[in-house]
C-alpha cells in the first residue's frame, strides 16, 4: 500500500485561469520560493489562500485548470507552498505540461467539477488521497473519488524528477 | 488513413512517422523568450548547466521585449538587463529591444517564421503563428530552458478539429466577431489539448492579419495549436519576408498540406453572413453576447490594441468609425490605442491616422502588450469597466476589482466615440 497524504482541500471552479492562480502583477518574480505568496489572490472569496494554506493541503478543482498564460509561476507558487498534488477534472495543456516538467503530480478526477458544484466537496473538508492509486476520500463528505495520474512518456519525466534531470539523464534521447 | 498537418509538422521536426497520441521529440527551429519569463529562462539555463553552458545554436534564439516595454519598475528593468547579458554572453544576436513590439509579430514581420517550423515562446499566444502554419506554442520557463540545451522537446501528436467557415462578413462585422462566436460555442476548454485546421472561402480570403485574430485565440479554448495553409497574398508576403528562405516556404506549404483523408475527430461549420458584432462579457472569454444586446452599457476605458487586434488593419477598421463618428471620442470614456509593432506605427504615422487619433481625444501609445496586464500603463481602478480588443477578461485581469468586455476594434471604437457599449454598425453601415 501506498503512501496516504492527508489534509484539508481548497475547492476551485472549473476554467481557473493563471491570472487567478498567480496574478500578472507579480510576473516580474523570478524565485519560485517568493511566489507562495502570491497564491491566488485575485481568486474571489480565496484571497486568505495564501495565508491559510498549510504544507499538505489539497488543491481541488474542477474542468480546464489553469487555462491562460504559460507562466510557469503558477505551478511554482502551490508547489512551493506544499500543496502535494492538484486534483482536477482536468488541465489545460500549458498548465499540465509545466506541472510534469516540474514532475508536480496532477490527478484527473473524473465527476469532480459536477462534485464541487453540489457541494460533496467543500472548503476545509479533510481529504485522504492515495498517490499510487488515485484513491481520494472525503473524510468530511464521506465521499470517493478516482483520480487518474498521467502515463506514457509524462510518466517517465515525472518520474525522473522533472524534464531537466529526465534530459540529463537521457542526454537528449533521439 | 492520411495525416492532417500538425502530424506532418511533427514528422518533419521527430524525422519518424507519427500516430495521434505519440509522445515524440521534435527539432526546435526557434526557442524565443520575453521580457516576461525570459529572465527565468536565463536563471534557470544558467543554474542547470552550472553558468558555464552554451545555448545548443544561438542562430535559432530570439529575445522579444513586448509585456513592459519600455519597462516601469526596477524589477522589470534589472529582468530585462539579465536577458540582454545572457544574449551577449550566449552570442545570441536576435534581441528585439524595447522599441520593436509584439514578440511574434515582430518574429513573423523579421522574416523568421516559416510554415512548418516548431517555435516556442513564453507567450501562451505564440500560437497565433499558426496564422502561417507554423506550430508555435506558449510554453513556460523549463521547457524554453530545456530547449536550449539540445534543441528539442517533447510533445504529443494531438487530434485536430476542422472548423471550415463560409460566407462574407457583413458591414460592421469582423474575423474578432466570429473568434467571440466560436469562443461563446465551444467554450474555455473547447479545444483543449487539440490542434484546428480553419478552411473554407472566408478563411482562404483572409488577411494576415485576420488569420492572426483567428489563431491567436484558440488559447482561450485551451488549443495547441489553429492551423490556417498561406496562400495568395499571405503566402507572396511570407515568402518575401523570408526572404533567402521565400522557395522554402513554398515547399512547405505544398509538404504540410492536410490529405484529403486526414482524421479529425469534430468538424464544426459557420456560414458567416449573417453574424453581428459579439463581446465577450465580464467575466470570461467565452460568456458571449451580442453587442447589440449589451448596447448604452457604461464603460471608463476603451483599449484597442494586443497581438490579438493590433495590426494595421484593426487600427484602420477603428480609425474608419471614429471617422463616420466625427473624429471625437467622448470625453467621458479613456481611449488608447497601441499598434503592435513599429511597423504598424509607422504605416499609422503614414496614412495621418496618428494626428486625427490624437486630436479626437486618444492616447496613441508606442508598440507593446500594453493591457494585457494590470503591470503596465492603463491598469483599470477598482469599480472601472474596461472595453478591449485583447484576448482575456478574467476578473481583475487588468486591475483588481475591475471588469472588461472583450470586442473587435470596431466595436471598442463605437464604444469610445458614444460613451457606452455601441454596435458599430449605428456609426458605420
Amino acid at each position: 500500500m501506498g503512501e496516504v497524504l492527508k489534509g484539508r482541500a481548497w475547492v476551485f471552479g472549473d476554467d481557473v485561469d493563471t491570472d487567478l492562480i498567480y496574478h500578472n502583477k507579480y510576473l516580474a518574480e523570478t524565485d519560485p520560493k517568493k511566489m507562495p505568496q502570491y497564491s491566488f489572490e485575485y481568486y474571489p472569496g480565496k484571497e486568505k489562500f495564501a495565508k491559510g494554506v498549510k504544507p499538505g493541503d489539497f488543491v481541488v478543482a474542477g474542468k480546464n485548470f489553469g487555462c491562460g498564460s504559460s507562466r510557469e509561476h503558477a505551478v511554482y507558487c502551490l508547489k512551493e507552498a506544499g500543496v502535494p498534488v492538484i486534483l482536477a477534472e482536468t488541465c489545460s495543456r500549458i498548465y499540465y505540461r509545466n506541472a510534469i516538467n516540474n514532475a508536480y503530480p496532477v490527478l484527473f478526477v473524473k465527476g469532480l467539477s459536477e462534485a464541487i458544484k453540489c457541494g460533496r466537496i467543500k472548503d476545509g473538508d479533510s481529504l485522504s488521497v492515495e498517490l499510487d492509486t488515485g484513491e481520494i476520500n472525503d473524510v468530511t463528505s464521506g465521499a470517493h473519488f478516482h483520480g487518474d495520474a498521467v502515463s506514457d512518456l509524462e510518466r517517465d519525466i515525472m518520474d525522473a524528477g522533472g524534464l531537466i534531470p529526465y534530459l540529463k539523464a537521457e542526454k537528449g534521447r533521439r | 488513413m492520411g495525416k492532417t498537418m500538425i502530424m506532418k509538422i511533427m514528422e518533419r521536426a521527430s524525422g519518424k512517422e507519427v500516430k495521434i497520441g505519440d509522445r515524440v521529440w521534435c527539432e526546435i527551429d526557434l526557442s524565443t523568450a520575453r521580457d516576461f519569463g525570459g529572465a527565468n529562462c536565463t536563471l534557470q539555463f544558467d543554474e542547470i548547466t552550472d553558468k558555464k553552458g552554451r545555448v545548443w545554436d544561438p542562430a535559432k534564439i530570439a529575445f522579444t521585449f513586448d509585456l513592459q516595454a519600455p519597462s516601469h519598475s526596477e524589477k522589470v528593468s534589472a529582468n530585462q538587463k539579465i536577458i540582454r547579458e545572457f544574449a551577449k554572453r550566449q552570442g545570441i544576436e536576435k534581441v528585439f529591444d524595447i522599441n520593436w513590439g509584439i514578440g511574434q509579430h515582430v518574429l513573423l514581420e523579421n522574416g523568421l517564421v516559416k510554415p512548418g517550423d516548431v517555435i516556442l515562446g513564453t507567450d501562451s499566444h505564440m500560437n497565433l503563428l499558426g496564422g502561417v502554419a507554423a506550430f508555435a506554442t506558449g510554453v513556460g520557463n523549463t521547457d524554453i530552458a530545456a530547449s536550449w540545451l539540445n534543441g528539442t522537446n517533447w510533445f504529443r501528436v494531438p487530434e485536430t478539429m476542422r472548423i471550415e467557415v463560409t460566407g462574407e462578413f457583413s458591414c460592421g462585422v469582423y474575423m474578432r466577431d466570429l473568434l467571440t462566436l466560436l469562443v461563446g460555442d465551444l467554450g474555455a476548454g473547447g479545444m483543449d489539448f487539440l490542434a484546428v485546421e480553419f478552411v473554407g472561402e472566408t478563411i482562404d480570403r483572409s488577411s494576415l492579419a485576420e488569420r492572426i485574430t483567428l489563431c491567436s485565440m484558440v488559447t482561450e479554448m485551451s488549443g495547441k495549436i489553429g492551423l490556417i495553409l498561406p496562400n495568395g497574398p499571405v503566402l507572396d508576403w511570407l515568402a518575401e519576408r523570408t526572404g533567402a528562405d521565400g522557395d522554402l516556404v513554398r515547399q512547405r506549404v505544398r509538404d504540410i498540406a492536410p490529405d484529403d483523408d486526414a482524421p479529425y475527430c469534430e468538424v464544426h461549420r459557420y456560414d458567416i453572413s449573417k453574424l453581428e458584432p459579439m463581446a465577450s462579457c465580464p467575466d470570461a472569454p467565452d460568456n458571449v453576447k451580442t453587442v447589440r444586446s449589451i448596447a448604452g452599457e457604461a464603460v471608463d476605458q476603451v483599449h484597442i490594441g494586443s497581438c490579438t487586434n493590433g495590426r494595421f488593419s484593426d487600427i484602420s477598421a477603428a480609425f474608419e468609425v471614429l471617422r463616420k463618428g466625427g473624429f471625437k471620442v467622448s470625453p467621458k470614456v479613456r481611449t488608447i490605442i497601441t499598434p503592435a509593432t513599429r511597423e504598424v506605427m509607422a504605416q499609422c504615422a503614414r496614412e495621418g491616422f496618428i494626428e486625427k487619433f490624437l486630436d479626437a481625444g486618444v492616447v496613441f501609445t508606442n508598440p507593446t502588450c500594453s493591457l494585457c496586464t494590470a503591470e503596465h500603463y492603463g491598469a483599470l481602478p477598482s469599480g472601472d469597466v474596461g472595453c478591449s480588443t485583447t484576448n482575456r477578461n478574467f476578473i481583475g485581469k487588468v486591475g483588481k476589482g475591475s471588469h472588461t468586455y472583450l470586442m473587435s476594434p470596431a466595436s471598442a471604437m463605437a464604444t469610445a466615440v458614444r460613451g457606452v457599449v455601441t454596435d458599430p454598425r449605428d456609426i458605420l453601415c
